[in-house]
């Protein structure tokens, strides 16, 4: 018989390598199949990109740029680079690289691509926000064209990805996007959100930590070098000017900014009721449709009827039905608890 | 063009050509009149309408390629026969699940001379909101007002005029757990299916401002392209919403020949010319709502179904009376205080489900020997002096009678009682609305384990059959939670695995304690296990949802329907024929080549010793490693289809093996011993310590699930990968446990 102590070694041996090896994101297999990935049509691809971003924002794409991007020695992009004016893509100028015709069209393509993944990842899957980007940055170069229009069928050929940025169409058309960053608004104005930007990644992790989603309504309070602070409805926010400039809103001097925070389903002792005035931006794809089915919807009255034995979930009167929903489900759920008796006919009750 | 299905099409419109699409959606050509489809939202007594409405002449299935369950019956009225399709319960029609899929493409595609939809009338306004979605999709409408007996009991009082004339199609009141009502619903069917009264269906008018300029600019260009459409907004409107199912229908030019009776459209599968231009109008159609949809906001969903909800909110409160009746004790609200409260709502809880499995177990072990001693001491000696009577060489024999006929016997006889108890059971209380209650209790419990509170409803199942509770997972509604659900139900101990359980901890437990004591001790062991079933089971929802599941969809969100006196007989006949029949009819397909190979492999030999015995030898190493042996192992590998039969082939397999003479019935022949010291003798002979025991027990929890649950497994998920990570993870967690817990013994 095998020494147990022999055999218990071995064991945990085995358990040390198998998980040195799969374990994600740092494990051998991952790394290996990252560089495996990183291949001449990944590098042409991104530095497309980076060229069409430099476009957008009035400067020539040059090597150093395109090196710090790609994270690759300058040398090798220059060779990226060269490649890239020699399928056509771009032509040299006095000032740096430009697109061509057929570049821009390429770079738009990887673009839709991208951002369609996106949306699919939040409207499809249970992919957390912040690993939206990170993996549309590899699928951006695997999916075909075929697959990706298939795509964009299958979803109802969304216009907007997550982040609130519009989708270039089939055609290569790119509307416009309108609005300014949030660091640039003067102080006492009010805007919506309509973009966030999530590269780079630390900086988008500190927006997803404030809670910002498309849609919000922000009111500046003080804006200098150091700290931008807002407020959106109820809560108060303090950024650093930088991050603040990743979050762009349009100006809209009408709105209103509440000064206490919205209520929600969870503020209802059992036995109050209120009525909704809105499902919380950051309730996207199936999770929010599957409210607005239900009859969630502005106008609704809901009555908090019964808590579980456990203490979560809380059932709720719904237009008749009795729902349960789970705490952050029910915090999603903005109500105005001051107009609750007066809407509230429904149900034997 | 081709015909109608018959001849005899009473209905207008009934001959447009929809055979084809038809038997794409599964609908059997058969021979009917015409054929109505049976639509609602959950819990509104839909399936007693349809029971109501069809009798017993009924039979159910799945949607084609679909895991979404359906009814379908036929039934005589005015003299004409009438098909009923039952489509999935749904909340809304726009096509976010499967089931809201499966629903409307029927409506769209498959055109029923009428649509029945049946409303809770105690919840008018929520259910007017799939009656206005399928109002816009179809006119041929009767909606059937159910439910009006409670509504009465709880003073709600419901116009049916009046809500006939807002929504504009026929409504009629009933109560189809009593058969009130039924007759008028039937005369109205007919009238609708024979066009004696003409719809005027209610349609939105209160769109959101940017929707409705959408809308009204597209419509003309829809008109324009298919003249003859009925619902021309409804299409804008879905094309607007770029619902790609109505975007290929316009691309091909199917959606033209939804309109009744109508050739005009059909033409683009016509002449080439003519087709093709007719293409090209699609495609000017498709694009001028692609660049519409710029103009919408990103919230036109949201506000879409706010003014559904507002249109249903008033024709409700219309056409409804509350408070007719003052409700002075209200047993649901009671009753609900109780069974979620802190301190009763988990004792209570306990309490039941302890008395479900006590008269599971209690009343399943009668039968269980009856069954038993007749199929196996009364019919199999019967049939091998059959066999002997027309000459049967002995190897056909023994291949028919021991090997296949005995594994199945077996099967039937330990697993079809307590199944043909615990469904029934369970299912009462799932009609009696005390279950959901249950998920509603635990489901914190299972949110931290990035499960859904429902997954206590099929763990629970699989404690009866886990190819059973693997179907039960339809129930969750949210793809994420229902995959961990399927892929956990296997650490539920089937009753395939009680006996197995209970035996070796009576033999090698039970022994342990003194005599008065050791009964209480052998089932304290077996009670052990069963929950280590079940934190092994939050551990693994927990790791999957954390890591191979973290990209699936989640959408939680669970009903509590009001409680409803069960209707018993309706039970037993759905739970015996739906879960109890096709899970045993699956079983005994795998158990009769599994008996097979048993026979087979102990009794064709290589170089003077039988293939079992070679395979023995082989897996013994590996056996002794995790603290079993080769015979668990082999007797594992071959009886893969059934649990059951897990114990038989081990004794077989211990006679075999080690030599033993004077026992059983010989090489393939399958026996279980009346007394359980002589089975623990026999294993003692056959070198079996307490770790064997205590190893076999947990590897009888923590192996691979049996052959039937793989296969419904499989037909459930429809993916290779999420059934092989059903069935190896269990499998690879057994081989950890017992090989650590043999080699910590051996230290």
């Amino acid at each position: 018989m095998v020494n147990p102590v022999l055999a218990l070694s071995i064991f945990a041996l085995l358990v040390v390598v198998t998980a040195l090896v799969v374990w994600p994101r740092w494990g051998f297999a991952a790394r290996v199949i990252r560089l495996w990935q990183m291949t001449e049509r990944v590098r042409i691809e991104d530095a497309l990109k980076h060229l069409y971003n430099a476009e957008l924002s009035g400067q020539p794409g040059n090597a150093s740029g395109v090196a710090g991007t790609l994270g690759v020695s300058p040398a090798r992009a220059v060779r990226v680079m060269a490649r890239v004016e020699a399928l056509g893509f771009a032509h040299s100028t006095a000032e740096g690289l430009r697109l061509t015709d057929e570049g821009r069209a390429y770079a738009l393509r990887i673009l839709r691509t991208h951002r369609l993944w996106e949306r699919y990842l939040a409207d499809r899957t249970g992919v957390a926000a912040a690993d939206w980007h990170d993996d549309a940055e590899i699928k951006e170069h695997r999916l075909s064209e075929e697959q990706t229009e298939n795509l964009a069928a299958r979803m109802g050929q969304p216009l907007y990805d997550p982040h609130g940025d519009p989708i270039p169409t089939a055609t290569g058309e790119l509307p416009a996007m309108p609005g300014i960053p949030l660091s640039a608004l003067d102080p006492g104005l009010t805007a919506t959100i309509v973009h966030l930007e999530d590269e780079p990644r630390e900086v988008y992790d500190r927006v997803l930590a404030e809670g910002l989603a498309p849609g919000m309504s922000v009111e500046v309070v003080t804006a200098d070098p150091s700290r931008v602070r807002f407020k959106t409805d109820g809560r108060d926010h303090e950024l650093l000017p930088v991050v603040a400039a990743n979050v762009t809103v349009l100006p809209k001097p009408t709105l209103e900014v509440a000064a206490v925070p919205l209520r929600n389903l969870t503020d209802l002792d059992l036995g109050e009721s209120g009525t909704v005035v809105g499902i919380a931006p950051a309730c996207q794809g199936a999770q929010r449709r599957r409210l607005l089915d239900l009859g969630v919807v502005p106008g609704t009255a809901i009555e908090a009827e019964l808590v579980s034995a456990a203490g979560d979930p809380v059932a709720y009167r719904i237009r008749g039905a009795m729902i349960a929903l789970r705490r952050h489900q029910a915090e999603w759920i903005l109500i105005d608890p001051a107009t609750s008796a007066a809407g509230h006919g429904h149900g034997p009750h | 063009m081709a015909m109608g299905l018959t001849s005899t099409a009473p209905c207008r419109g009934c001959a447009a050509d929809r055979t084809e699409s038809l038997v794409q959606l599964g609908v059997q050509p058969d021979k009917w009149d015409y054929f109505v489809a049976l639509a609602g939202n959950p819990n509104t007594g839909k399936s007693t309408v349809f029971n109501a409405l069809t009798g017993l002449r009924q039979h159910t299935g799945n949607w084609p390629g679909k895991t979404v369950a359906r009814a379908e019956g036929t039934f005589t009225n005015e003299g004409k026969r009438v098909k009923l399709i039952d489509l999935p319960g749904t909340y809304s029609l726009q096509a976010g699940s499967t089931d809201e899929e499966v629903a409307r493409d029927f409506l769209l595609f498959g055109r029923p001379d009428v649509t029945v939809i049946v409303v809770d009338a105690t919840r008018l306004e929520r259910n007017l909101n799939l009656v206005i979605q399928v109002l816009e999709i179809t006119d041929r409408v009767v909606v059937c007002l159910n439910l009006m007996d409670e509504a009465r009991r709880r003073g709600i009082g419901v116009d049916a005029t009046k809500l006939a004339h807002e929504l504009g199609v026929p409504v009629v009141p009933t109560a189809a757990r009593s058969g009130e009502g039924i007759p008028e619903l039937l005369v109205a069917i007919d009238k609708m299916a024979t066009g004696q009264v003409e719809p005027r269906p209610f349609r939105i008018r209160e769109l959101p401002p940017d929707v409705e300029g959408a809308v009204q600019e597209l419509v003309p260009a829809v008109s324009r392209t298919f003249p003859e459409l009925p619902n021309a907004r409804w299409v804008a409107l879905r094309l607007l919403n770029a619902d790609e199912r109505v975007l290929s229908a316009v691309r091909s030019g199917e959606i033209g020949a939804l309109s009744e009776g109508v050739v005009q459209s059909a033409g683009a599968w016509d002449a080439e010319g003519q087709g093709v231009a007719l293409v090209e109008g699609n495609q000017e159609l498709l694009d001028t709502a692609a660049t519409l949809r710029w103009q919408l906001s990103p919230t036109f969903y949201d506000s879409l179904m706010q003014g559904i909800y507002e249109s249903a909110q008033g024709i409700a409160a219309r056409s409804t009376v509350t408070g007719l009746r003052r409700v002075k004790f209200d047993l649901d609200r009671q009753l609900d205080r109780l069974l979620t409260s802190r301190w009763l709502g988990f004792p209570v809880m306990l309490l039941i489900l302890a008395v479900v499995f006590w008269i599971t177990i209690a009343g399943a072990n009668v039968p269980s020997q009856m069954i038993a001693t007749f199929l196996l001491d009364t019919v199999h000696p019967a049939l091998k002096a059959l066999g002997a009577a027309i000459g049967m060489p002995w190897w056909l024999s023994g291949f028919l009678f021991d090997g296949m006929y005995l594994a199945t016997a077996w099967v039937v006889a330990v697993m079809l009682p307590p199944m043909a108890i615990f469904f029934p059971l369970f299912t009462l209380l799932e009609d009696f609305g005390y279950l959901p209650r249950v998920a509603f209790n635990l489901d914190k419990l299972f949110q931290k384990a990035g499960a859904h509170g429902k997954q206590a409803l099929t763990m629970c199942m699989g404690f009866g059959c886990n190819a059973a509770g693997v179907v039960a997972t339809r129930v969750i509604d949210s793809p994420r939670e229902r995959l961990i659900a399927i892929i956990t139900n296997n650490f539920s101990l089937c009753n395939g695995r009680w006996p197995t359980q209970i035996l070796i901890a009576s033999i090698f437990i039970g022994t342990l304690a003194p005599a008065h004591v050791a009964g209480v001790v052998a089932a304290a062991a077996v009670v052990g296990i069963a929950l280590l079933g079940i934190m092994a089971m939050f551990v693994a929802s927990w790791l999957l949802s954390r890591t191979v599941l973290r990209g699936e969809a989640t959408t939680f969100s669970l009903e509590l329907p009001p409680y409803r006196p069960p209707r018993i007989l309706q039970t037993l006949y759905t739970s015996i024929i739906d879960r109890t029949l096709i899970v045993l009819w699956r079983a005994v397909m795998f158990a009769l080549p599994a008996g097979a190979v048993i026979w087979l492999i102990s009794n064709v030999s290589v170089g003077g010793t039988s293939i079992a015995e070679h395979m023995v030898g082989w897996l013994n190493p590996f056996g002794i490693l995790i603290g079993l042996n080769g015979v668990i192992l082999l007797a594992y590998i071959v009886a893969i289809p059934a649990n059951e039969i897990v114990i038989p082939t081990v004794l077989m397999l211990t006679v075999l093996t080690a030599g033993i003479a004077g026992v059983g019935g010989g090489a393939g022949v399958m026996f279980e011993l009346d007394s359980v010291s002589q089975v623990g003798d026999l294993l003692r002979a056959g070198g079996w310590t307490l770790l064997t025991g205590l190893n076999l027990m947990l590897f009888s929890l923590l192996h691979n699930p049996c052959s039937t649950t793989i296969y419904t497994i499989y037909k459930e998920t429809g993916s290779t990968k999420w059934t092989t990570v059903a069935t190896v993870l269990p499998l690879v967690m057994g081989f950890v446990v017992t090989f650590l817990v043999a080699q910590i013994w051996r230290l």
